[in-house]
């Protein structure tokens, strides 16, 4: 059942990348309004699948790689929804569309780790840690696809050249805004992640802070985050620059996310092994 | 039937033009001529055209170029007739959705020529020359001229210089009300530019000129703000978009000082619009970020560009008339099975009455009131019922091509032919 869902999700989110493409290929207005409403239709799901897994089992589907992904996934999608809502911004879908369907897709790629949960890790801690840290994140992804199309858009008024496909593109400072929006709501989701991530690394492994790979990495993100924040809202940097770092984040996080444990074996993680 | 931009020059469109205020009594004595049922004239400075409905075209295309001779006309310039073009049937109909899609304009695409014929089919309206064919006709060029535009990318482009600059500026800026423009100078070009930014939204504009007093007009006829021209520099950071338009042969910025400004302006973004004759603002500008330099040339570079796009547009706009002109000439041709669809129920109804005459004074002379009344009701019943297939065939049948075989063939089994 979970799984069929699952399957189903993903060829919706395809469904609705194929509309996004089809939106900016012809400008229909039509698919504009179309497309977010597939995503939509695939966001209810696999909402449905994420329930029916916590129905099962008792517990949210976060324990293993796979489960993550999808549910990352899940609150990208969501996220994106709602911020669609409010700034009808369908040219942002062509980026969360595919990014969807390819993360969903990928969740399938992961084999299926061990059912049953180790009893240690049976806490609420773990879900909240997992919930406010991918929240963070997604938020992060948006911002991410803002400023890919503000890089787009900079280059083509700084070289000249004007082609059709990214007329529908949000001003520039449509485009700054958002960043800096995104900006400073996934900064604080992501100190709170990182706060419960330790709050229960405090509780299961003794201590708080152990140099372990994946928190390292998540303080360099922090870090940089926080900077880029700091250097917003003191120093004034925009534009550009607030792009590139914005983007630069994203690499590190989404990088560490799929391949941090094969190159940093870590405690923390999706595998219990 | 008429002249364009293509096939005169504009010595004899002005000439052959007809005068709005005679427009009444041209369109009146159009429809005098014998030939002609319904005209609409449409009179621009890039085309003079008579429409008509007419059910013979070459009796009407003889008449019509008779009518078109007493309008004036230069000399030199050969003959009218080497000047005029002439479409019937459904040439003609491809060619009026053309006009107003404009696919015939001499900028393709430009929104005028729309409400231009619009206007003039109203004029005709008002002074009684259009009847059922060219309302429809007209109407269904309307509604081609906003498929056109909806559906394709024809008119979505700027193509003019200050229309390029507004599109630019909605680019970097997400709204405009709440802009400063600086307008430095006071050549032509760069009040063209300023007119265009006001029009669409921006409310601040600050003038400065080397003659003060230069200023203090051109700010009235904006209604912007006169600013001396050894301050405006202290007044850049307040100008988001800075439109350079003097004659001036030094550089007016250097790179160096928009920097020190962007500075002050906590980096927000700046668009320079230079339009001088000489360079007004230095070319490194652009390097800067967040700040945009764009010369006339720039302008007009992406003006030519969009250009060429709406060109690769016409072929879609062009489908979109065809399938146009299909319909119409399927709803032209529909109107021919109207009068067949009367003339067959009234030969029947004749039929009827007849027989029902004759039966009634001979062999059914002795019938009650109310057995009269009940053997009217069955014939004509009767009379429907037979009737009832055929009609509804011959209806659906509006879409085919052989529907006019139909139509012939009714016309001759029953002896329909006209009276």
């Amino acid at each position: 059942m979970e799984v069929t869902l699952l399957k189903v999700t993903v060829v919706v989110y395809l469904l609705a990348t194929a509309s996004f493409i089809v939106y900016v290929v012809l400008l229909k207005e039509f698919f504009a309004r179309l497309s977010p409403l597939i995503l939509l239709g695939g966001f209810i799901i696999h909402t449905s699948a994420l329930a029916v897994h916590f129905i099962q089992t008792g517990y949210p589907a976060i324990m293993q790689f796979r489960e993550a992904l999808s549910f990352y996934t899940w609150l990208m999608v969501g996220i994106y929804l709602l911020v669609q809502l409010k700034y009808r911004l369908a040219v942002l879908g062509c980026f969360i569309g595919p990014l969807a369907f390819i993360m969903s897709l990928a969740a399938f790629a992961f084999a299926a780790g061990r059912e049953e949960i180790p009893p240690a890790l049976k806490t609420y801690w773990l879900p909240l840690h997992v919930t406010l840290a991918f929240l963070g994140n997604a938020v992060f992804a948006l911002a991410f696809g803002v400023s890919l199309m503000y890089l787009l858009q900079e280059y083509q008024l700084k070289s000249k050249k004007m082609p059709s496909l990214y007329e529908r593109f949000p001003s520039l400072e449509t485009l700054d805004r958002l960043n800096y929006l995104f900006l400073v709501w996934g900064f604080p989701l992501m100190t709170l992640g990182i706060i419960t991530g330790s709050m229960w690394a405090g509780v299961h492994w003794g201590k708080y802070w152990s140099w372990d790979p994946r928190q390292i990495s998540s303080a360099v993100t922090w870090l940089l985050y926080g900077t880029l924040l700091q250097g917003r809202i003191a120093a004034g940097w925009h534009g550009k620059k607030a792009a590139v770092l914005t983007i630069v984040g994203f690499a590190v996080v989404l990088g560490y996310f799929l391949w941090g444990d094969y190159l940093f074996p870590s405690r923390h993680g999706g595998r219990f092994e | 039937m008429g002249l364009n931009h293509r096939t005169a020059p504009v010595e004899v469109r002005e000439k052959v033009a007809f005068e709005s205020s005679l427009l009444a009594d041209s369109l009146k004595r159009v429809c005098s001529l014998p030939s002609i049922q319904e005209g609409v004239i449409v009179s621009t400075c890039n085309r003079v055209e008579v429409i008509v409905a007419a059910s013979d075209g070459e009796t009407a295309a003889r008449e019509l170029k008779g009518f078109l001779a007493e309008q004036e006309y230069p000399e030199g310039h050969g003959g009218l007739d080497s000047h005029l073009y002439t479409y019937t049937a459904d040439a003609a109909v491809r060619h009026l959705f053309r006009v107003a899609a404009s696919l015939d304009s001499m900028v393709v695409g430009e929104p005028q020529i729309l409400g231009q014929i619009k206007d003039y089919y109203f004029a005709a309206h008002e002074a009684g020359t259009v009847g059922t064919i060219l309302h429809r006709l007209f109407h269904r060029s309307f509604t081609v001229a906003k498929r056109v535009r909806t559906e394709t990318g024809i008119a979505s482009r700027a193509v003019s210089v200050s229309s390029v600059a507004v599109d630019l500026a909605r680019r970097i800026f997400d709204r405009l009300d709440d802009k400063t423009v600086m307008l430095i100078g006071a050549g032509k070009m760069g009040g063209l530019v300023a007119r265009h930014l006001q029009g669409s939204g921006v409310s601040s504009l600050m003038v400065t000129n080397r003659t003060f007093e230069r200023a203090v007009e051109l700010a009235a006829e904006f209604r912007g703000n006169p600013i001396r021209f050894e301050d405006y520099p202290r007044y850049l950071t307040l100008a988001d978009l800075i439109i350079g338009c003097t004659s001036a042969p030094e550089m007016l910025l250097e790179r160096e000082s928009v920097e020190r400004v962007l500075k002050e302006r906590k980096r927000k973004a700046m668009f320079f619009i230079d339009l001088g004759d000489r360079r007004n603002f230095d070319p490194r500008i652009h390097e800067l970020d967040n700040a945009y330099l764009y010369n006339l040339d720039d302008l007009e570079g992406v003006a030519r560009e969009n250009l060429k796009g709406r060109k690769a547009e016409v072929h879609k706009a062009e489908e979109i008339v065809g399938e146009e002109v299909t319909a119409f000439l399927r709803w032209l041709e529909s109107l021919d099975q109207v009068p067949t669809i009367i003339a067959l129920r009234q030969r029947l109804e004749e039929i009827r009455k007849r027989e029902m005459e004759k039966s009634l004074g001979t062999g059914l002379k002795e019938l009650s009131e109310r057995q009269r009344e009940a053997l009217e009701d069955m014939t004509a019943a009767m009379i429907n019922k037979i009737l009832h297939a055929p009609i509804t065939h011959l209806k659906r049948q509006g879409r085919d091509e052989d529907e006019a075989v139909y139509i012939e063939a009714l016309k001759k089994l029953f002896d329909l032919g006209e009276k």
